[in-house]
């Protein structure tokens, strides 16, 4: 690998986002209106017009293309548009990575960064596989869904089950993920499900895919979130102070493949895990921080294990660690290590990571409402998942 | 339609996993071999992970392996398969492969839930799906 040129070399300038809609709230509305009301709710935090806007990346086969989105604001042209290949949550920080280079390479001035959720009509992303009839699986997915292996849920019960098997890792320690996520939610005026919760309100949860129980698993939302990113120099000209990319970086280990959504042929180490663990070495490369520097970590929540495979990922802890850490209250607001300040996808709302985007910003900017004092560097991790998985470091400081 | 899991999607075979339904219709497991450096691999690609070769072939397998991983299905995710109540869905890695171990993703049959452990010896059976296919599942192994 050569030397870490993108560092620092561009940052986000503006966030905005919808109300946060339970799913199929929004259905009237549909997913471009709420794409753009975030897009241009972003533009106005960064203090410049959409029609600024030259380059546009998102993740996930988003539906908000660049094609219907420039001529919606009547932007001047289209420098850059760029989608991150993967599923869910799981390209968020490969389209930062994307958009980042598109600004320091000056292939573009002004790139958002977005992703629109509103699931109207028969298919939701928690059935996944099954989509909304049960007709012959596509090709890809013939070793996997005529087994009953169909939705998310499944996928990571199956990594979950091993990692409790290999590490003792326990039904309390996911639990912990999912109290603190309400603790945090509590003192978020936005937050879908603020009220708190119990390890026993956890176990009394209904099964869903063993050992994952309802409160192991996040919400579904109607939902759009936007960011706006520019080159370092150009970022002194916004509104707002900016935060800088320290770094963007996305991958997968060897044959990781689908990650939990194909056959589980990735070392033994790796099916027990986020799948994160080449992400976290390029990213701390690029951006020459460390673990022990991240004030204030946003880990992807889509079932309460994939936050401890992904503490471990970060080498927040050693391999198979991440049950013992949690329980001793690291993860708490005044932990060593608060993670998902705002609720994440467990209490927040489900964004697919650009809400754990957004909230790393308000940390950074010093207004959060669960604020870390001092906080001056965070990662964001995006969701586990299909290659590549991906993640962005975020600092104050250039 | 499966007959033991009646409404789950069934199998679309594409020109590289053809061999493998075809197999599995007439009650065998074949798993792909590389025909230069002979590690075995699954689900079916065109190329080998260790040596690259594009030159493979079918390789019959006993079907003996050991549950890697495990989950019980409780929740219906679609209305269409309520009737199905709780289920596993089993990774099953492979006895006697060479190279990476390979692993599948099936199901354990005559098993409650409590009853499936991983590392759990396992023998392959078929679960019809139509004249045409069926699929390797597997029980728990009834020969030490």
């Amino acid at each position: 690998m050569s030397e870490p040129w993108l560092s620092g070399r561009a940052a986000i300038v503006g966030i905005g986002n919808t109300a946060f809609g339970k799913r199929g709230e929004f259905a009237e509305r549909g997913t471009f209106a709420l794409a753009v009301e975030a897009i241009a709710k972003a533009c106005a935090d960064a203090g410049i017009s959409p029609q600024q806007v030259d380059g546009w990346a998102s993740y996930s086969d988003d539906a908000a293309t660049p094609a219907a989105l420039a001529p919606a604001f009547g932007c001047e042209r289209v420098r850059y548009a760029g989608m991150a290949w993967g599923g869910g949550g799981a390209g968020m920080g490969g389209a930062f990575l994307n958009a980042s280079m598109a600004v320091a390479t000056g292939q573009a001035d002004y790139v958002v960064v977005h992703r629109s959720i509103c699931q109207a009509g028969g298919s939701r992303f928690g059935q996944a596989l099954a989509r909304s009839d049960l007709s012959a699986s596509m090709p890809e997915i013939s070793f996997t869904a005529p087994f009953g292996q169909l939705s998310a849920a499944h996928m990571f019960a199956l990594a979950s089950r091993r990692h409790m098997h290999r590490f003792g890792t326990s039904e309390e320690q996911f639990a912990e993920v999912s109290i603190n996520a309400r603790l945090m939610a509590a003192n978020n005026p936005v937050a879908r499900f603020r009220d708190p919760i119990s390890v026993e309100d956890h176990h009394a949860s209904r099964m869903i895919a063993d050992p994952l129980r309802l409160l192991d698993c996040c919400m579904e939302s109607d939902v759009a979130g936007a960011v706006v990113v520019t080159s370092a120099e150009r970022a002194r000209d916004c509104a707002r102070d900016p935060v800088y990319i320290a770094a963007a970086a996305m991958g997968a280990p060897y044959r990781w493949a689908m990650g939990m959504m194909g056959g589980g042929n990735m070392s033994d180490d790796d099916f027990a895990s986020a799948g994160q663990r080449t992400v976290a070495e390029d990213l701390y490369r690029q951006s020459g921080l460390g673990p022990d520097d991240v004030d204030v970590a946003m880990i992807y929540d889509h079932f309460t294990p994939m936050v401890l495979m992904g503490l471990e990922d970060f080498g927040f802890c050693g391999k198979g660690e991440s049950g013992d850490f949690v329980q001793e209250g690291r993860i708490r607001l005044d932990g060593a290590l608060p993670v998902n300040t705002h609720g994440g996808n467990l209490a927040e709302v489900y964004a697919h990571g650009i809400t754990h985007v957004h909230e790393a910003v308000r940390q950074l900017r010093g207004c959060a409402n669960n604020q870390v004092e001092d906080a001056r560097v965070s990662l964001v991790v995006g969701g586990s998942g299909p290659t590549p998985t991906s993640a962005v470091m975020l600092r104050s400081e250039s | 339609m499966s007959e033991l899991r009646p409404g789950l999607p069934e199998p679309t075979a594409t020109q590289i996993t053809e061999g493998f339904w075809q197999a599995a219709a007439e009650g065998r497991l074949v798993i792909q071999r590389c025909r230069d450096c002979g590690a075995h691999r699954h689900s079916p690609t065109a190329a080998c992970y260790r040596c690259q070769s594009q030159s493979w072939d079918w390789d019959e397998h006993s079907g003996r392996g050991r549950v890697f991983s495990y989950t019980w299905s409780h929740h219906p995710v679609h209305p269409g398969l309520a009737h199905l109540g709780v289920y596993n869905v089993s990774v099953i890695e492979l006895d006697d492969t060479e190279g990476d171990p390979v692993r599948l993703v099936s199901f354990v049959t005559g098993v409650e839930p409590g009853e499936l452990e991983i590392d759990q010896a396992v023998e392959l059976h078929f679960d019809r799906v139509n004249d045409e296919t069926a699929l390797p599942v597997f029980r728990p192994s009834r020969t030490p």
